[in-house]
């Protein structure tokens, strides 16, 4: 158990891969492209017509109807009203998910108090139990307290997911050392002295992946919105987005039109804000040792 | 960055406030006390009813309640389901799925009698065994029939031509009078036009075989009846296109993609036409329609229904008897190819057209009849679940090669088991 | 300063071994100066249970309620509009001679593996890889992740176009080579493939991110001590890599395991297209996985009784599952 002095970190790492970098870069391409090629498609599927799509061997390079099938999305469903609403649930939710679960687990991590282990232990259960399972329930919940077809309705179960909980208090436990959080009580911060001015710093990187998480989820999440949203003048867009494949038949190149419709914003603002996200991230958690 | 994360933060709280405050406007028409109010919701399904007349609805009924929509995506029953079991947020109006009708039955008190309202004057209008349908056994009614689903045979009139084979509805209505002559039919259709299918998949054939009769799956006195001849003739029926080599066997979403190609007919309800031409654009003209092979059958067709929770029965009464009286029922067919169960509408101009995709056929020649003439036959709450194993089974032998024999005592075993869980003996 | 927290909660820890999954670090040791709030009861803790209060509150209405409500339906007959009928154990001995229920639990475990295995091991080598690269860092960490951030329905939907048997693009590419059409969608074995490869697809990069931040946190100094010692790359990951990052590689089985056993809205939409048939889960309700049964058993039978017990069997399934796990893994780390 001898520690180590850590002053200059990964260098030895990278002198010891280089030879090999041209292998790592092919390879990383490669997976790049299998996970981008799925937004491509969508695109060639949306700028097609369902015909296009339907033809053996389908169409491979973009066609011309994009504006035509956007148009028929924007005249099936109220888009933009939906969109709205959903940027309001996720953004709300993704705060309150962000700051309920860090205090949470940064006492969890750092603090021993009567209960803790179970405490956890029943989290960490429940995590494993579906969630449609509480559908129902939760849904003659929602009525007593007389917030159906509203959307405040989204923003509670979603806070309800103990995975926010799971991974901050391992990054905590790991990331903001005992000594700093000793160091400041003796200098006279109480709990939440030490929550706010401390760990809150530290853990930031751990906190950007939550909140994309949290964010995704709730942009994503469906079929609680479906049951719970039944003023249709409140739905997500996922709701929304469910109204263009009913029927009978499926206009597939309007659908993918709206997919990528709805797909593109999410995209943009996670990739604006990842930048600062995932290489804080990483550099973050070297800090932090 | 400190900076805009408190921004950011204040925006948050900033929204939540204001979304906060819209909604609980927007939410607040709770449960009224009197039930004269001046506001109605309607829930239905993107093309449950003709958009057109319920526009002209609000209109015409804006003197004296104001009428909202709500067009409801996904899982429609699920959602009515869950509002109905708490009871607020009730439409006032609403849309139930002709599939899904028999299981709200046993539930009837969450719906108002529509025969305390009028209904009783008006029911001679509509069909007998649709309205019959929506009924409990102690008379109330919940269900008002929009549409209905009489089934046909479509057939590729080219295809026909081709193998010297009679295209004429009449003709071919004759030469496939009975399932028997129908796959005989194919038999030879597939001879001289390889790479062609009679049907596109053997369930299509067992669901209309089992419409064909007067008894399902369970029989009035809540007794399991799906092991009985009559399933079994229509088991053994749809066997025989897989056994001659007639069967496409599609089972997911590439029937889009053959409808247009490989299937020389197809079996469906009138509203079948409409996923045809729109799958298919480039037949148009060489499809035909005519008489189902052993008589005509009913897939689909849904009501209109008014929870207990309805906020002015006799407005809403009003209402629905409005968008679903004969003219207007007649216009749904134009405009979604809803097919209406108010027999008076079949004389109407906007049924008795030529259909282009058709050839100019006269569809509602056959379709007319055939609605007039569906059976009768009682439908348990329970027996859509029931049914849902043979169906199963039915795919097992496409799929996987099972031995039709054991696929039939695999079903019948496993129907028995859901209908006790569903409390049938 | 200090030891390096990540190799710290990997090696101090022969008496943190439980079998349990909450491990914990050894308790806070109050600093030297403090007074030592030694046994004043729970109101000394006050703080700490304010702070967890928030979440526990919306945990115990939005998840402890309805998880314990479901379990007393799993006892009824209820139609979910009607009268609750209790019925004892009856839901349950259905549900042990009930075929569909053990075919969708074989179901759900294949998928489970078939998706587990090659995300976890996949993440694992792109983030190794990531970690060596110095450029085009950013550029690749977003773009491998990226599948994460879609709806999983239109990703079903988007599958469901590409495995198409008939005019799907796969079909398509492997008909330009000279093989004849895979029936992707309706043979019960690729059905279960094309479901993983989805799950594959979209949680791949998730995982790569997590462990790409327990990498980057192991110090460089260890490696340069193993290359002194002569150690090539591939005995370097396994034998350094790979113990520090356990924790984490656990993390992330547990996560995978809840996530892949719950797969549901994966088939759901890959063949809910067929509305004349009732069938959820394709051909052969090969992609009938437990969740989607008991979907189908609550909301389109209207059996919620049944529905509830399906779930709390599947549970007690799954925590079984999560034990044996985590002692094969505990295992591992002894030897």
């Amino acid at each position: 158990m001898t520690a180590t002095d850590t002053t200059r970190p990964a260098t030895g790492a990278r002198r010891l891969r280089r030879p090999k970098g041209l292998t790592a870069h092919i390879i990383l391409i490669l997976a790049v492209v299998i996970s981008v090629f799925p937004f491509l498609w969508t695109i060639v599927m949306a700028t097609n017509t369902t015909r296009d799509i339907y033809k053996s061997p389908p169409k491979l390079t973009f066609g011309s109807h994009l504006l035509e099938n956007i148009r028929h999305v924007l005249h099936t469903i109220d888009f933009f009203g939906s969109m709205f609403n959903t940027v309001v649930v996720a953004s709300v939710t993704t705060v309150l998910v962000l700051f309920v679960d860090s205090l949470a687990a940064f006492t969890f991590a750092k603090f021993d108090f009567p209960g803790r282990k179970v405490l956890f232990g029943v989290l960490l259960g429940f995590m494993m139990l579906p969630l449609q399972l509480a559908v129902l329930p939760q849904f003659i919940l929602m009525s007593k307290i007389g917030w159906v077809g509203m959307l405040k309705a989204l923003t509670l179960p979603a806070l309800a997911n103990a995975f926010g909980i799971f991974w901050l208090r391992q990054y905590i436990e790991n990331g903001v050392p005992d000594e700093l959080l000793d160091a400041a009580r003796i200098d006279g911060a109480g709990f939440f002295r030490q929550y706010w001015n401390i760990a809150l710093p530290m853990i930031r990187p751990a906190m950007s992946f939550l909140a994309i998480y949290a964010f995704v989820n709730a942009w994503n999440d469906y079929i609680w919105p479906l049951v719970v949203l039944t003023n249709p003048d409140h739905v997500t867009l996922q709701v929304e987005l469910a109204q263009l494949y009913v029927g009978h038949t499926t206009d597939y190149s309007m659908v993918m039109a709206g997919v990528l419709m709805a797909a593109v914003p999410l995209v943009v603002v996670f990739t604006i804000f990842a930048r600062g996200f995932i290489a804080g991230a990483t550099e973050g958690a070297v800090q932090g040792s | 960055m400190d900076l805009s994360r408190r921004g950011f933060l204040q925006a948050a709280a900033l929204t939540a406030a204001a979304s906060g405050l819209t909604v609980a406007c927007g939410g607040s028409s709770g449960s009224g006390g009197t039930k004269n109010g001046k506001d109605l919701t309607l829930w239905y399904w993107g093309g449950a009813l003709s958009d057109k007349v319920v526009a002209e609805a609000k209109t015409h009924f804006s003197s004296s309640v104001k009428l909202t929509t709500a067009s409801i995506g996904g899982d429609f029953k699920q959602k009515l389901t869950t509002t109905l079991a708490a009871g607020t947020s009730v439409p006032d109006i609403t849309g139930i799925k002709g599939e899904d009708i028999a299981s709200f039955l046993p539930n009837a008190a969450r719906f108002l009698d529509l025969n305390d309202l009028g209904f009783k004057k008006l029911s001679s209008q509509y069909l007998d065994w649709k309205t019959k349908l929506a009924q409990t056994e102690d008379g109330r009614q919940i269900g008002f029939p929009i549409d209905i689903g009489p089934t046909a045979l479509f057939y590729r009139a080219d295809l026909f031509d081709k193998a010297g084979l009679p295209t004429d509805p009449d003709k071919v209505a004759a030469r496939a009078k009975s399932w028997e002559d129908y796959f005989a039919l194919g038999t030879e259709l597939k001879k001289k036009v390889p790479g062609t299918y009679l049907v596109n998949n053997i369930s299509s054939v067992f669901t209309q075989a089992v419409g064909q009769g007067t008894k399902r799956f369970i029989d009035k006195n809540n007794h399991f009846i799906g092991d009985q001849d009559h399933i079994r003739a229509a088991w053994t029926t749809a066997i025989r296109p897989y056994t001659l080599g007639l069967d496409a066997k599609i089972n997911d979403n590439t029937w889009n993609a053959a409808i247009g190609k490989s299937l020389s007919t197809e079996l469906g309800a009138a509203w079948h036409a409409l996923d045809i031409e729109q799958a298919a654009p480039g037949t148009k003209g060489k499809w035909r329609v005519c008489a189902m092979p052993g008589g005509p059958a009913n897939q689909g067709g849904s009501y209109l229904a008014l929870p207990k929770q309805c906020r002015n029965p006799e407005e809403a009464f009003k209402i629905i008897s409005w968008i679903l009286s004969p003219a207007n029922d007649a216009r749904g067919f134009t405009d979604a190819a809803i097919f209406p169960a108010a027999p008076a509408a079949y004389a109407m101009p906007a049924m008795t057209g030529p259909d282009a995709f058709f050839g100019g056929q006269k569809i509602i020649e056959v379709f007319g009849p055939a609605a007039k003439a569906i059976p009768v036959s009682y439908e348990a709450p329970a027996d859509a679940a029931v049914m849902a194993p043979y169906m199963t089974e039915l795919t097992n032998i496409e799929a996987k090669g099972k031995k039709p024999d054991d696929a039939w005592k695999d079903a019948v075993s496993q129907a028995k088991q859901i209908a006790r869980r569903q409390g049938v003996s | 300063m200090s030891s390096p927290p990540v190799t710290g909660s990997a090696e101090v820890s022969p008496r943190l071994g439980g079998p349990g999954p909450a491990r914990f670090r050894p308790r806070r040791t109050p600093p030297a100066g403090a007074v030592r709030p030694r046994r004043r009861g729970l109101l000394s803790h006050w703080r700490q249970y304010l702070a967890i209060s928030p979440f526990f509150l919306v945990f115990l209405a939005f998840s402890f309620f309805p998880v314990f409500y479901s379990l007393y339906l799993a006892f009824q007959r209820w139609d979910g509009l009607g009268d609750m009928q209790f019925v004892g154990l009856q839901q349950f001995r259905f549900l042990w001679s009930d075929p569909v229920f053990w075919l969708s639990i074989r179901n759900t475990l294949v998928i489970w593996v078939l998706s587990t295995v090659p995300t976890l091991f996949g993440a694992l080598v792109l983030a190794t890889l990531l970690h060596s690269v110095r450029r085009f860092k950013g550029f690749y960490r977003i773009a491998l992740y990226v599948p994460n951030v879609t709806s999983i329905v239109a990703v079903s939907i988007f599958f469901g176009a590409v495995f198409s048997n008939n005019f799907g693009l796969v079909n398509a590419i492997l008909g330009t080579v000279g093989i004849s059409p895979v029936p992707w969608m309706s043979n019960p074995w690729l059905i279960k493939v094309v479901i993983a490869l989805l799950m594959t697809w979209m949680w791949t990069g998730y995982n790569m991110i997590i462990y790409l931040a327990g990498l980057q946190a192991i110090p460089g100094q260890i490696y340069e001590a193993a290359k002194i010692d002569g150690a090539g790359p591939v005995r370097t990951f396994f034998q350094i890599t790979l113990p520090i990052m356990r924790p984490i590689i656990l993390f992330t089985v547990v996560i995978s395991t809840i996530n892949g056993l719950q797969s549901f809205s994966e088939p759901q939409v890959l063949f809910a297209n067929n509305a004349a048939n009732a069938n959820l889960g394709g051909p052969g309700q090969a992609g009938l996985t437990t969740l989607l049964y008991f979907y189908q058993s609550a909301f389109l039978n209207n059996d919620y009784g049944y529905g509830a017990a399906i779930v709390w069997a599947f549970f007690v399934l799954i925590m079984v599952l999560v034990v044996v796990n985590w002692r094969i893994v505990q295992r591992g780390r002894k030897s």
